[in-house]
């Protein structure tokens, strides 16, 4: 907490102000942003875990059904071996329906599951139009396109990120790539897919729920059935990018989780700072 | 490494201020708050707005619908399994025989009832492949035959004010084989598309008692539970009438 080094010095009676170093700090995200990131936790939780209810009425990856257990469900299988392998799980009472119990609203829950999805997804709709919104006031979109330089520059991060481990045990110095512009290339490339993701998903969605009004939209993504498939796997991109997203802003620090709250960043870098000069 | 910070497409550099550490700190606080305050009154009107996200969905389904715009249509070769989708049990055909189907709410005032030969000979058949959807994600392309429910509507006019039909299967039955009367509603707007059909055939022959003998809904704008098998009563009605799936917190309109 870079901001709090300033003792309290009440007692110095030279001055009723005393010398507090002010800190500099560069805006980094639109008001618009900050809310549509927000607003997005409890959109695409509803999403999800609906989206994984309504997978279960008709599931996408099938099998020739067992002749023992009747089960034809690719997810019901892994259910079936996670409490066949996780000690503790030996005596769950439904195998089967264990993904369904713990990553959606449950089997058996379509009609609650479709309402909840409709809802978020209208929802998710408009966040995305507040979130283009503030791309736009806050100039933010010219930080996400990608560059020239963004596919040697993402080698530089990964080496770096892959490297952590080793620097740590043979505690070596191992100094994060520096750059000039407000998001590395990796950041750049997660932060200009994930919208065209929603953007994707938003397509299928519709593809998916009205194939008759839109069917030139659904031949787009190979059909109805097609479109299933699209929509399924771009849920995956937005859980996939989540889990590093929410991991590395604990690993950067305070500041940048702050940056997303108050929109402000006190890590002005050097050339930063020298670039608003010019 | 200027060339991000020129032209339209350039990178700008952040703007920089200074403040006190004191602000940053009360900003903060104030905005995980209200932040945190949000999602919460997020999640709580999402409460409230859930029972209506249904009649949202309907409207927007409602102002989709073009009586212009058809369906895809599919060649014999691309025609997929149709399989059994009886929500309860499959009826015993015994009903097949004296089936008739009755007519109400009609402009004349009485009602009227129509046995199958009489369907066939008054009325051109149409015949047609296109899509069936579930609403539960599956969908199956099936070749049709059977009389177009505008054609029937001409027929036999619908009183003035009537705006819905309610159509029935009195043989459904439930799961374990009881009696289970099926209803949907369907707007009249969607019962004159140009392919919605009163099925009589199915694969090029008649309907068997799988597919819904003697004659089944086919509206190929709507969700498979509004095409009803084994119909046995249209009524036509004013308001919107009752329908099975709807009471069971599914949508109204099912129009897709």
């Amino acid at each position: 907490m870079g901001c709090s080094t300033t003792p309290r010095k009440e007692g110095i009676s030279t001055s009723r102000l005393p010398e507090k170093p002010d800190v500099l700090v560069a805006k980094r995200h639109h008001l618009l942003v900050r809310w549509s990131h927000w607003l997005n936790v409890p959109i695409l939780l509803g999403l999800i875990l609906s989206g994984i209810s309504i997978y279960w009425a008709s599931p996408i990856y099938q099998h020739k059904s067992d002749p023992l257990t009747g089960n034809f469900d690719v997810a019901a299988d892994i259910g079936i071996w996670i409490c066949g392998h996780v000690p503790g799980l030996r005596h769950y009472s439904s195998p089967p329906d264990w993904v369904y119990n713990h990553l959606s609203l449950g089997p058996g829950m379509l009609a609650p599951a479709l309402r909840l999805h409709w809802l978020c997804a209208y929802a998710f709709m408009l966040n995305g139009a507040v979130y283009v919104v503030g791309l736009i006031s806050g100039g933010g979109w010219r930080g996400l396109l990608p560059r020239r330089t963004d596919l040697l520059d993402a080698f530089r991060m990964l080496r770096y990120y892959l490297g952590i481990p080793f620097a740590k045990l043979t505690r070596r110095q191992w100094p994060h790539p520096s750059f000039n512009t407000k998001y590395n290339a990796l950041q750049r490339a997660a932060y200009f897919s994930v919208p065209l993701a929603g953007c994707l998903s938003v397509a299928t969605g519709w593809a998916i729920h009205k194939p008759m009004q839109f069917h030139s939209l659904a031949a787009i993504f190979g059909g109805l059935d097609s479109a299933r498939v699209w929509h399924f796997w771009l849920m995956w991109i937005f859980v996939l990018f989540a889990v590093p997203h929410v991991i590395l802003v604990f690993a950067d620090g305070w500041d940048t989780f702050r940056g997303i709250i108050t929109g402000w960043s006190a890590r002005v870098t050097r050339s930063e700072a020298t670039g608003n000069e010019r | 490494m200027n060339d991000n910070s020129r032209g339209f497409f350039g990178e700008r550099p952040l703007p920089e201020f200074v403040v006190d550490p004191q602000v940053l700190r009360r900003r903060t606080r104030r905005d995980a708050l209200l932040f945190g305050a949000g999602t919460v009154a997020a999640l709580a009107s999402a409460r409230l707005l859930l029972p209506n996200a249904i009649r949202i969905d309907d409207e927007v389904a409602e102002s989709l619908y073009s009586p212009r715009r058809t369906v895809p249509t599919y060649a014999k070769t691309q025609i997929t399994p149709l399989k059994n989708n009886y929500n309860g049990a499959t009826p015993d055909p015994g009903y097949i025989p004296g089936w008739h189907l009755t007519l109400d709410g009609l402009a004349s005032g009485v009602s009227v009832a129509l046995d199958i030969r009489s369907l066939l000979t008054h009325f051109s058949i149409h015949e047609q492949i296109t899509r069936l959807v579930c609403v539960e994600g599956w969908s199956a392309i099936a070749w049709w035959a059977g009389v177009r429910f505008d054609d029937l509507l001409r027929a036999y006019s619908p009183m003035s004010q009537a705006r819905w039909v309610q159509v029935e299967s009195s043989v459904n039955l439930d799961a374990s084989g009881n009696p289970d009367p099926y209803y949907v509603s369907l707007d009249l707007a969607s019962a004159r598309h140009p392919q919605t059909l009163l099925a009589t055939h199915f694969n090029g022959q008649p309907l068997t008692v799988e597919h819904g003998a003697p004659l089944r809904l086919l509206v190929p704008v709507k969700l498979g539970l509004k095409n009803v098998k084994a119909i046995t009563k249209l009524t036509y009605v004013a308001q919107e009438p009752r329908d099975y799936w709807a009471e069971r917190g599914y949508s109204h309109y099912d129009g897709i």
